[in-house]
């Protein structure tokens, strides 16, 4: 086995001559001759103690019987109220079909109209949701992050368990995970690029055809999954950790933001981004759009990898 | 006389994936034992998918739809018998009374 260079010269000349991924050595110095871990009996299971410290750390209930009872009262109130309204909006809501409603409004003429013209995107349904209603979009991707920060505070096992037990958990549970399985390997590899690209056209076409940046990313994601499913956590350490995970979804919220908040300053009455809006139907087209649309979608790829992670195993 | 002859095509290759898909749901439906039901529901994803397409590619003619058609088919094939060789592996090894349930080669 080569050994791994980190020349770079001698890195390209052995890329050049289809010689070993140095990764790829690596990798298998690291793995070994993995043999599937044995399911252990349960009575070796080290015995942890019950959470039970849970229930005596909760605040105790104080008894208020005046406020508890108003409380009672208040809410059904409000409840009932909250009914009303709803039903008698709803009783005077236009007929459906008709040619006086809201969907028939000028608003959605006046989108159909004048986007392409205003914001440089063929697809108007981007050009709304990232230009005319940006702010909306930009809540919904922190709704994404508070959403996976949420999901790491709840399902991270990081310094919660004592080692011994994590072993354990660790390798019960991927006893019965496809592991060198050769079909799913094989597939993985043809289908793999595939759906990375795939993915990338979604977001970076997002101003031009149907997709953007929240279904692109949502590829990605499956695609980073189904690489994890085949080749293991090691592999794709390679590529995605915790680190990568946190400081994509950082920088991305970060700068859509600041672009939302330069727009805010700006009279929030159009995106304006000082870059040329170019001719429609470019790629390099629609100011502010191709860029919001591929944060977006890394976020959303981070958050996918990140959900199925975390659940599965509680760790990156 | 042609235009007739296409139809009728488009119509037989349609109504038999269409048959092919029903058996499948009945079969997926139906059947036992999960085994079995993989069986039925990786014979929709592939002969049912198949015969649809080639429907469709004689209703819209040769054109630029029927690369992305090809494409649709080949991913199916590439992930359906793959989706369902992994969970016969996971029933093969989960189950306890699979001994029962199926016959096993030995190689």
């Amino acid at each position: 086995m080569k050994k791994h260079k980190s020349d770079a010269l001698a890195r390209l000349k052995n890329w050049l001559e289809y010689g070993d991924d140095p990764l790829e050595v690596e990798m298998e110095e690291a793995l070994g001759e993995e043999e599937a871990p044995p399911i252990p009996a349960e009575e070796d299971a080290p015995e942890w103690e019950e959470r039970e410290d849970r229930k005596a750390l909760a605040p105790k209930k104080e008894k208020h019987p005046l406020y508890d009872k108003v409380y009672r009262i208040a809410a059904e109130v409000i409840s009932l109220m909250l009914i009303a309204v709803l039903l008698y909006a709803a009783v005077h809501m236009p007929n459906f079909g008709g040619a006086d409603t809201l969907v028939n409004s000028e608003v959605s003429a006046f989108y159909v109209e004048n986007t392409l013209e205003e914001t440089g995107a063929v697809n108007i349904i981007t050009g709304i949701i990232l230009d005319y209603r940006g702010f909306d979009t930009l809540g919904e991707s922190h709704v994404l992050f508070i959403g996976i920060c949420t999901v790491l505070l709840l399902m991270s096992i990081k310094g919660e368990k004592d080692e011994e037990q994590r072993i354990f958990e660790d390798a019960y549970d991927r006893h019965f995970e496809p592991r060198h399985d050769e079909i799913l390997q094989t597939a993985t590899r043809i289908l793999t690029p595939l759906i990375v690209v795939f993915g990338i056209y979604i977001i970076v076409n997002g101003h031009l055809s149907p997709g953007g940046g929240f279904s692109g990313g949502a590829v990605l994601g499956a695609g980073l999954i189904l690489y994890q499913n085949a080749f293991g956590y090691l592999k794709v350490e390679r590529i995605f950790t915790f680190r990568t995970f946190k400081w994509v979804s950082a920088c991305s919220l970060l700068f859509y933001s600041l672009a939302k908040g330069y727009h805010f300053f700006t009279g929030a009455n159009h995106l304006e981004s000082g870059i040329h809006p170019g001719v429609a139907g470019n790629i390099f087209s629609a100011g502010l759009l191709l860029p919001l649309n591929a944060v977006v979608g890394l976020v959303v790829a981070c958050t996918m990898y990140a959900l199925y992670t975390m659940f599965r195993r509680g760790d990156f | 006389m042609f235009e007739y002859l296409r139809f009728g095509l488009f119509a037989l290759f349609l109504v038999s994936g269409l048959f092919i898909q029903l058996t499948s749901l009945i079969g997926v439906n139906r059947f036992r034992y999960s085994i079995n039901r993989i069986h039925a529901a990786g014979m929709g994803d592939t002969l049912g998918l198949l015969l649809i397409s080639v429907a469709a590619i004689i209703y819209t003619g040769f054109d630029g739809v029927t690369l992305k058609i090809l494409f649709i088919l080949g991913f199916f094939w590439l992930t359906s018998p793959v989706s369902g060789h992994l969970l016969g592996r996971l029933v093969s090894e989960t189950d306890e009374h699979f001994q029962a349930e199926a016959e096993i080669w030995k190689r």
